[in-house]
């Protein structure tokens, strides 16, 4: 089982190539769409890719819910996340980081999720990785 | 040669306009990969005459409403001639007949054929071009999806959906540099429009301001030029090569 740090790697490797960005670019904080120039295309490059790389199936939606609160005023009220609409980001994406969200769950600030840490803590998710 | 080393599909190739785009991007310097349904014949004529030339085409057998016999084919040019940089439909089909007459078959024949040959084939290349941020795709449209003319409520509605297709695929791939665009020819002199010619005779010239039918090689020229450097900045587009048809003139 390869440990966090191989995963991290392997990680940002797939990520140059989706991407098309240097090494240098990646920290584990750089967030996809603002620092790293992802578009929606990308999100699936990333998905088809991480399979490939680690012999896992990730579900679609799972990584990279696109859709998360559909619409629902009880997870969204006036562009901001409501409570029972963060628990429900807590469940569905465990290995997200939303404690800077939480302070201001703006939906407009939703992707910055998506950061190359949650990519590599999702992995190490699937394949049960310990440091 | 503004082709050169690319490495191209055409669907559709061994006859009428897919044959002279093969011709065409096989001078530029392309090696081409052409789908054929079945005429085996016309297939292997069309790989002699290439080769003649001194160009580079080689035959796939392939039925392009097959979703997994699409793949496995780009799969199998991949193997033989490199990555794909270029991905023409050309494959289409006609069914013509009045609305109320006309038969499911022949309705489900001509949408899986002139769409779902697109669908088909621009998904197994997608990705592939993407990755390679860049290529392009052109799809083979008619001036029918405008015009319309009886007895083609199926092939109208074929090809106003790859027009729609095209634009909206356009969009999705700008961004990796992948160019998609559509060519919609008016009367062209091919097998497929040999009965509207024969019934309707000199008519049709009188009805085209350039007083003459197209000829394959004017469709080729342009799908050249969509597939080559020099379009680059050109996507999303329905480029008609009609002789001025669909301009609506009324002949004087």
């Amino acid at each position: 089982m390869p440990t966090q740090a191989e995963i991290f790697k392997k990680v940002s490797a797939t990520l140059v190539e989706a991407l098309n960005v240097d090494h240098e670019e990646i920290q584990p904080t750089s967030t996809l769409q603002g620092d790293l120039g992802a578009e929606s295309i990308d999100f699936l490059d990333i998905v088809f890719r991480l399979e490939r790389e680690f012999g896992i199936k990730i579900p679609r939606n799972e990584l990279f819910p696109e859709s998360i609160f559909q619409g629902d005023p009880e997870f969204v009220l006036n562009g901001k996340v409501t409570e029972k609409g963060l628990k429900e980001l807590r469940e569905k994406m465990p290995f997200a980081d939303i404690g800077k969200f939480e302070r201001n769950p703006d939906m407009t600030a939703i992707s910055d999720l998506f950061t190359v840490d949650m990519i590599a803590k999702y992995i190490e998710g699937k394949l049960g990785s310990k440091a | 040669m503004r082709l050169k080393d690319q490495v191209a599909i055409v669907t559709g190739g061994s006859r009428g306009i897919g044959r002279g785009i093969v011709k065409a991007f096989a001078a530029e310097g392309a090696k081409v990969a052409f789908i054929y349904k079945g005429n085996q014949a016309a297939a292997d004529s069309l790989v002699a005459e290439v080769a003649q030339a001194g160009g580079i085409a080689k035959a796939f057998q392939c039925d392009v409403t097959n979703f997994d016999d699409a793949e496995k084919v780009v799969e199998a040019i991949e193997k033989d001639l490199g990555l794909v940089n270029i991905l023409l439909n050309n494959a289409g089909v006609i069914r013509d007949g009045l609305f109320v007459g006309m038969k499911l078959e022949e309705w489900n024949t001509v949408i899986q054929t002139n769409l779902g040959g697109v669908f088909n084939f621009c998904h197994a290349v997608a990705m592939k071009l993407a990755r390679q941020r860049k290529g392009r795709i052109i799809n083979i449209s008619s001036v029918a999806a405008d015009n319309s003319n009886p007895g083609q409520t199926n092939y109208a509605a074929s090809k106003g959906a790859v027009n729609s297709f095209t634009r909206a695929l356009a969009v999705e791939l700008a961004g990796r540099g992948v160019t998609v665009n559509a060519i919609a020819p008016g009367f062209i002199e091919t097998d497929m429009t040999e009965n509207v010619r024969n019934k309707a005779g000199d008519l049709i010239k009188k009805m085209i301001p350039m007083k003459r039918l197209g000829q394959a090689e004017d469709i080729a020229k342009v799908a050249v030029f969509l597939a080559s450097a020099d379009s680059g900045y050109i996507t999303g587009q329905i480029i008609k090569v009609d002789g001025g048809l669909s301009l609506g003139a009324v002949a004087m």
